[in-house]
């Protein structure tokens, strides 16, 4: 995340809570969060392209290897929540990056070049937790969460072919702090949001499972 | 009454047209159409011969003849089902009505540890029978871990199967010249590959993707299609088509390979019943067997650097990369 940006976030959420102090005249039940950030690059396992060795018991003839990682990207993301009580919301969420896939082969035992070959790969997540709202730790007008949930994964190469299909898990969580308490019939309140999440990605791209942690930030509307 | 026609397929010499999908698969010029060599019927019933030969009964014989037949039939993306019919003082290669599995002495055939015959329609492209030898100038074993010193029957069988369903050659494997003559297998990764590990292996009993594939290929269920993707594309030198090119598919999650050949004067291929997903392509000479035990094109480039494709493929299910051209440099 460019240090300018963080700083204004940050910033922004230190200011006086409530532009408007006047109470809603109901808890807020429906949020809706919009946020940018950055998702983390990963390194995938190494895969090397083996034969079958002519030898007892079996080994591995590696006629090439390959190394791939996917690449720090941007992630924006939407959400939708449900406040179930007033400490648990049931929260959706769709993300969508864009990180370039980078395939290295090479080592050939028959001496083919080295390749470097860099991809883009669109990648989308839906995914559904729960949110649980630490009133306990509550610093002036932050209020932190941690969150936990599961979704599934799906990434496209260029041209928009399929590589893979997954599922994702994540554990993370958050402040969020109200700027704007309207008096509104529809908008309850407003304000930011900074989320860190890690989230586990199983069944994509890569041959195991690849953490990859995503930084937030964003505006979140309360119905 | 339709014509037939007895092609001899010897393991290590084969002549046939071959047909430019994955792995290759034996073909027939039907009425000017290249056409692949298949059952028509998905039960396919098989005798053994009633003679044995030292270390291995007749009755051990069709033990492991009969498991090397469940292996392709257990495939689970291909239906094609066998049945043994029972023994039969008939001996193999006779143009007789039934297909006969057993051993056969053929010493001059210092090379060759089975082979495979076909008779087929010759309207059809239909096989109508096929039969499989195994040489026993050649010290056989049929014990569990296999045994030092003696070719396992069971997986010769498993290769030979593979011929008598219509499956070629496939060029997964690295070799090296002896002194002595002839290649030493270094690695393969298809048990269609035309060189045996060698005595007392038995790593060519378990199928490899590249099994897996061909023989789903030519007798798919009903989700194969649905399930797996093809490649297609062509090899280049010095902006020339590239006749009988190696073209292999690496799966980059799973590690699979499933490989093809260039079989046309374009420079095409098409490698097909592949696992959906990201792909590396790496194409090389033929030159890690003789030639003509994979096809006869005639003359065929193999003087060429083996190259990696210089993007990521990616296979969807159910459809076909984009096409895909890959430059090969001079040696």
């Amino acid at each position: 995340m460019n240090s300018w940006w963080c700083g204004l976030v940050l910033a922004a959420m230190s200011l006086p809570g409530g532009v408007s102090a006047q109470t809603p005249s109901r808890e807020p039940r429906f949020e809706v969060t919009g946020a940018a950030g950055l998702q983390a690059g990963a390194d995938l396992a190494a895969q090397n392209g083996d034969l079958r060795a002519n030898s007892t018991p079996p080994q591995p003839f590696t006629l090439f290897t390959t190394e791939s990682r996917v690449a720090q990207s941007w992630l924006t993301e939407g959400r939708v929540g449900w406040r179930v009580t007033p400490r648990i919301t049931v929260e959706g969420r769709l993300g969508y990056s864009r990180p370039t896939l980078e395939v290295s082969a090479g080592a050939d035992t028959e001496g083919a070049p080295p390749i470097t070959i860099v991809e883009r790969i669109d990648q989308y997540v839906v995914d559904a937790g729960v949110v649980i709202r630490l009133d306990e730790v509550r610093i002036a007008g932050l209020m932190p969460y941690a969150a936990a949930g599961a979704g599934y994964l799906r990434q496209l190469h260029e041209g928009l072919t399929v590589i893979e299909q997954g599922h994702v898990y994540h554990v993370g969580g958050g402040v969020n702090r109200e700027l704007w308490t309207p008096n509104g019939r529809l908008v309850r309140a407003a304000g930011l949001r900074v989320d860190a999440r890690v989230y586990f990605l199983a069944g994509g791209v890569a041959p195991d499972v690849v953490t990859q942690g995503t930084v937030t930030a964003g505006i979140f509307v309360r119905f | 009454m339709k014509g037939q026609v007895l092609i001899a397929v010897v393991a290590l010499l084969l002549a046939s047209a071959a047909v430019p999908a994955a792995y290759l698969q034996f073909a027939v010029d039907v009425n000017g159409h290249t056409t692949p060599l298949r059952w028509k019927s998905p039960s396919v019933r098989w005798f053994a011969t009633n003679s044995g030969v030292q270390n291995v009964s007749a009755g051990a014989m069709q033990g492991a003849v009969a498991r090397a037949f469940d292996t392709w039939q257990n495939v689970p993306t291909a239906a094609i089902s066998f049945s043994f019919a029972g023994f039969t003082g008939a001996t193999p290669f006779d143009e007789d009505g039934i297909s006969v599995i057993g051993f056969e002495d053929e010493p001059d055939l210092e090379r060759v540890l089975g082979a495979t015959s076909f008779v087929i329609d010759d309207v059809t492209g239909e096989i109508v029978e096929a039969d499989i030898f195994f040489n026993a100038a050649f010290q056989w074993s049929t014990a569990d871990a296999g045994q030092p010193g003696r070719f396992d029957l069971q997986s010769v069988a498993t290769h030979e199967i593979g011929h008598l369903l219509g499956l070629a050659h496939s060029a997964l494997g690295e070799t090296e010249l002896r002194p002595s003559g002839g290649r030493r297998v270094l690695a393969s990764s298809a048990v269609m590959f035309p060189i045996s590990f060698g005595a007392g292996n038995i790593a060519d009993r378990i199928l490899q993707p590249d099994d897996v594939a061909g023989v789903s290929d030519l007798y798919p269920d009903d989700d194969f299609a649905r399930r797996t993707g093809s490649i297609t594309g062509r090899v280049l030198l010095n902006g020339r088509p590239v006749l009988g090119a190696h073209v292999m598919a690496f799966h980059l999650e799973s590690g699979e390979f499933v490989s093809g050949f260039t079989l046309n004067d374009a420079g095409e291929f098409q490698i097909a019943g592949l696992r959906p997903g990201a792909h590396i392509i790496r194409v090389e000479p033929l030159d890690d067997a003789d030639v003509d035990s994979f096809f006869d094109l005639g003359s065929i480039e193999i003087n060429f650097r083996p190259a990696f494709y210089s993007r990521v493929v990616a296979v969807p299910a159910g459809g076909s990369a984009p096409r895909v051209d890959v430059t090969v440099g001079p040696k």
